[in-house]
């Protein structure tokens, strides 16, 4: 099986494309071909020539760490859930393409934190909150932060302005566990997402966690 | 919060100081730290390779021990002692277990009020579940992904130190060495890949919270970060080690193509029975061997058990009913599905013993201060509180009061009055690094510089290849010796093979510290000539008094020595 991996090298600007063959069982997720073309004693493009291993974000291989996010056959998803059976002969890669490229496949996803810090993105004074609050809450914060939500929203362009639906969540979060009723927060989410949402609901449908972001926006927007 | 009053509120502080402190690794322990310390007022530097959410912490999915005794059951903070102690072969500290699980409770108060959203009971107070080697169900959890909720909980927080400045995030950096001198830390060295460049960072105390030596095993149940290299490298820059040999086997995983995957201990709480099939029939070992708790004694035990069939074990759950397993186990449901194309409900599961957890790691005393002065060490890459086996929940539990612990020695500890002396010391300091850097350095360029045919991946399979076969659940002094004979071979090649240019610089650079603790955990196990928990010698199938402690083990150019710890000079 053909697969092709746009690469960079960490130190120069330059992305190309390189072609592997891999020949191990259908039934491995994506991510655990990848391990099988790194992980030989020496790695080669389908052409036999020797090249730097492939590089990719990694943790657990088990959607549980969000690493892996990449595009995959010009689909957004996490790279260890997704099957080599269901892909076909081919199989491209792209590193997502909202965020600075460090390496091959590696992304800088900096910007989900940076703009988080920006707006003070955090608990105030701690209340309790309601039980009925405790599932939706538990939910929410099962985010990953892989970024495939902002990868597929018609409105995140750079996260400049508009931070998307991660950062829904986590305003959810915080309002629902601050003691004063947090009027910035409401504020913050109000510009930095409600603005600027279409409602296209893309990033329901991607999310690996299944977060029910609809559910987040109306209880904001309470 | 703004700086100002953060500042003003950090009144536990005894000691309001400039001081900085180094925190390499964000995961649980890492975040722990650098929040307490920013809570008295103290600023750290929080260094990793990528976010706290990749940390190997999201992954534990179990839950955290606490005698909070919501399931009514009598259940008592000497309890979690004693089982923790029990459960560690009576070679842990009691004192260091007692502040252990005295501290549970705060803890899980601590960690509501940041967000953390446990289960509930019927009556509204957080659940408790069983787990392997409790005598009362103890277990407080969230959902199915317990490290997961603490981990999105203690980004929140550190977020709200560091818009106040007093946590400094810095990622894409791996951790090359420690600055140290006549046995005192003054900071570490950090390599940035991108940059491929080297950056001293010094600071009033460094903390390592890098996690366990999954590496040295090649894939195991836990995060491809964690390899252990932190532990090696200080360890070849004199911090001892401790324990090296008691490596906790998880009794249920499961083979995919990926990886193995761990099958969680909830499934056993719950109610799931281990079997193997003999003519026919289902032999139910473990409770024919303990009684109808079997199946959940602690995990060296299980999985010794296990062993010692010769069997195929299969874990079944099926008896629970679908509605059972759909409201306590959707994770192990879910996994096992979609890795392996078994469905829960209907089949047994096909598990095996597999490296999950290491107990041994950097020697830590009571402050949580290796060897090395002003060079702490929390979470996993410590060695304290779990003695020869680990209780399940007690991970999580040791991973947040280690960085407690740490972050408060830390405040407590008085520095040097004399000004002109610290000025002068500290430029002698700095030019004797900056010849240790510069060396460090070229050793870099040097590697950049030269191309060699002689893969390092090949090597780090063979470091894998050899410890899992030589230290495998149950070892003998011959395979031991091949093993630690098949590494010198590799320890000696390493010196002297070139820059392999297919991987990371890190790769590179990592391998002689690894190579060395691959050794050094051989040789505690070697040393150790007797069974106890985790540690299981066929040569010495009985626990001997000679033993009854900690070994500790370090390197002086190329020379390893075993101690143990009878005094208690680290655990007590």
């Amino acid at each position: 099986m053909k697969v092709k991996i746009l690469r960079k090298r960490p130190t120069e600007d330059k992305q190309y494309w390189e072609e592997f063959i891999y020949e191990g069982s259908p039934d491995i997720s994506v991510a655990g071909m990848l391990d099988e073309l790194n992980y030989k004693d020496d790695i080669m493009n389908a052409e036999g020539g020797s090249v730097p291993r492939i590089a990719w974000e990694c943790s657990c291989l088990q959607g549980m760490c969000g690493g892996c996010a990449m595009v995959i056959n010009g689909k957004p998803a996490l790279a260890c859930e997704t099957f080599v059976r269901d892909l076909g002969d081919e199989i491209t890669l792209k590193p997502l393409s909202k965020f600075p490229v460090i390496n091959d496949l590696v992304i800088d996803r900096g910007i989900i934190h940076e703009n988080a810090l920006k707006v003070n993105n955090y608990i105030q004074e701690y209340k309790e909150s309601p039980a009925k609050e405790h599932a939706h809450q538990y939910s929410a914060a099962r985010c990953l932060k892989c970024g495939l939500c902002l990868e597929v929203c018609p409105n995140y362009i750079k996260g400049d302005r508009f931070y998307g639906a991660l950062f829904a969540n986590d305003c959810y979060l915080i309002a629902t566990r601050s003691d004063v009723y947090n009027k910035d927060i409401k504020k913050d989410y109000d510009k930095h997402f409600a603005a600027g949402c279409s409602k296209s609901l893309a990033c329901v449908e991607v999310c690996p966690m299944k977060i029910p972001t609809l559910s987040s926006m109306a209880k904001l927007n309470r | 919060m703004t700086t100002k009053e953060i500042m003003e509120e950090s009144t536990n502080s005894t000691n309001n100081n400039n001081k900085t402190v180094l925190v390499v690794g964000s995961g649980i322990a890492g975040m722990t730290t650098a929040i307490s310390l920013a809570e008295r007022g103290i600023k750290s530097i929080l260094v990793s390779p990528f976010v706290s959410e990749r940390a190997q912490s999201v992954m534990a999915a179990g839950g955290i021990n606490a005698a909070l005794d919501n399931m009514g059951e009598g259940d008592s903070i000497e309890q979690h002692i004693d089982d923790t102690l029990k459960g560690g072969c009576m070679i842990a500290g009691k004192d260091a277990v007692t502040g252990l699980c005295s501290n549970a409770p705060d803890i899980i108060k601590w960690l509501e009020k940041l967000g953390v959203v446990f289960t509930l009971n019927k009556k509204g107070e957080i659940d408790q579940r069983a787990f392997g080697g409790q005598t009362c169900r103890r277990t407080c959890y969230c959902g199915t992904s317990t490290g997961k909720q603490i981990v999105s909980a203690l980004v929140m927080e550190c977020r709200r130190y560091e818009a106040a400045g007093l946590i400094e995030r810095r990622l894409w950096n791996d951790f090359h060495s420690g600055l140290i001198k006549d046995g005192k830390c003054y900071g570490a060295l950090l390599f940035n890949e991108a940059f491929a460049s080297l950056e001293a960072v010094y600071a009033d105390a460094v903390v390592m919270a890098t996690g366990g030596q999954n590496a040295l095993f090649g894939k195991t149940t836990g995060s491809t970060q964690c390899d252990g290299y932190a532990a090696g490298r200080l360890f070849m820059q004199g911090a001892a080690l401790k324990n090296l040999e008691f490596i906790q086997y998880h009794p249920t995983t499961i083979e995919t193509k990926q990886k193995r995957m761990l099958v969680s201990e909830a499934a056993r709480g719950e109610g799931g029975r281990l079997y193997y099939e003999e003519g026919g029939k289902r032999v139910y070992f473990m409770e024919d061997r303990f009684g109808s708790r079997g199946n959940l004694m602690p995990r060296d035990i299980v999985s010794r058990c296990m062993e010692e069939t010769g069997k195929d074990i299969f874990l079944d759950v099926t008896q629970l009913g679908a509605d059972v397993i759909d409201a306590r186990l959707p994770e192990v449901r879910d996994l096992c599905l979609k890795y392996a194309g078994l469905d829960i409900k209907k089949e047994s599961i096909p598990v095996k013993p597999s490296v999950h957890f290491f107990m041994g790691g950097l020697a830590v005393d009571e402050k949580h201060e290796t060897s090395i002065e002003d060079l702490y060490a929390v979470g996993e890459c410590a060695s304290r509180y779990h003695g020869a086996n680990r209780l399940g929940g007690n991970s999580l539990l040791a991973a947040i009061y280690s960085g407690k612990t740490a972050a408060k020695s830390i405040d407590e500890k008085k520095i040097v009055a004399d000004q002109d002396q610290t000025d002068k010391g500290q430029a002698e300091v700095e030019a004797f690094f900056g010849k240790y850097i510069q060396k460090e350095s070229e050793k870099i360029v040097k590697d950049f510089s030269s191309e060699s045919r002689f893969p390092v991946m090949y090597i780090r399979d063979m470091v894998a290849e050899i410890m899992n076969t030589d230290l495998g659940i149950v070892r003998d002094e011959g395979s031991l010796q091949k093993g630690i004979s098949d590494l010198d071979y590799y320890i000696d090649i390493s010196s002297r093979i070139k820059y392999d240019s297919s991987v990371l610089e890190y790769f590179n650079y990592s391998l002689p510290a690894i190579l060395n603790l691959a050794k050094a955990t051989l040789l505690s196990a070697k040393e150790r000539r007797e069974s106890r928990g985790a540690h299981i010698r066929s040569d010495h199938p009985e626990t001997s008094g000679d033993f009854a402690a900690s070994s500790v083990i370090s390197y002086n150019d190329g020379n390893f020595d075993i101690t143990y710890d009878m005094e208690g000079r680290f655990e007590h």
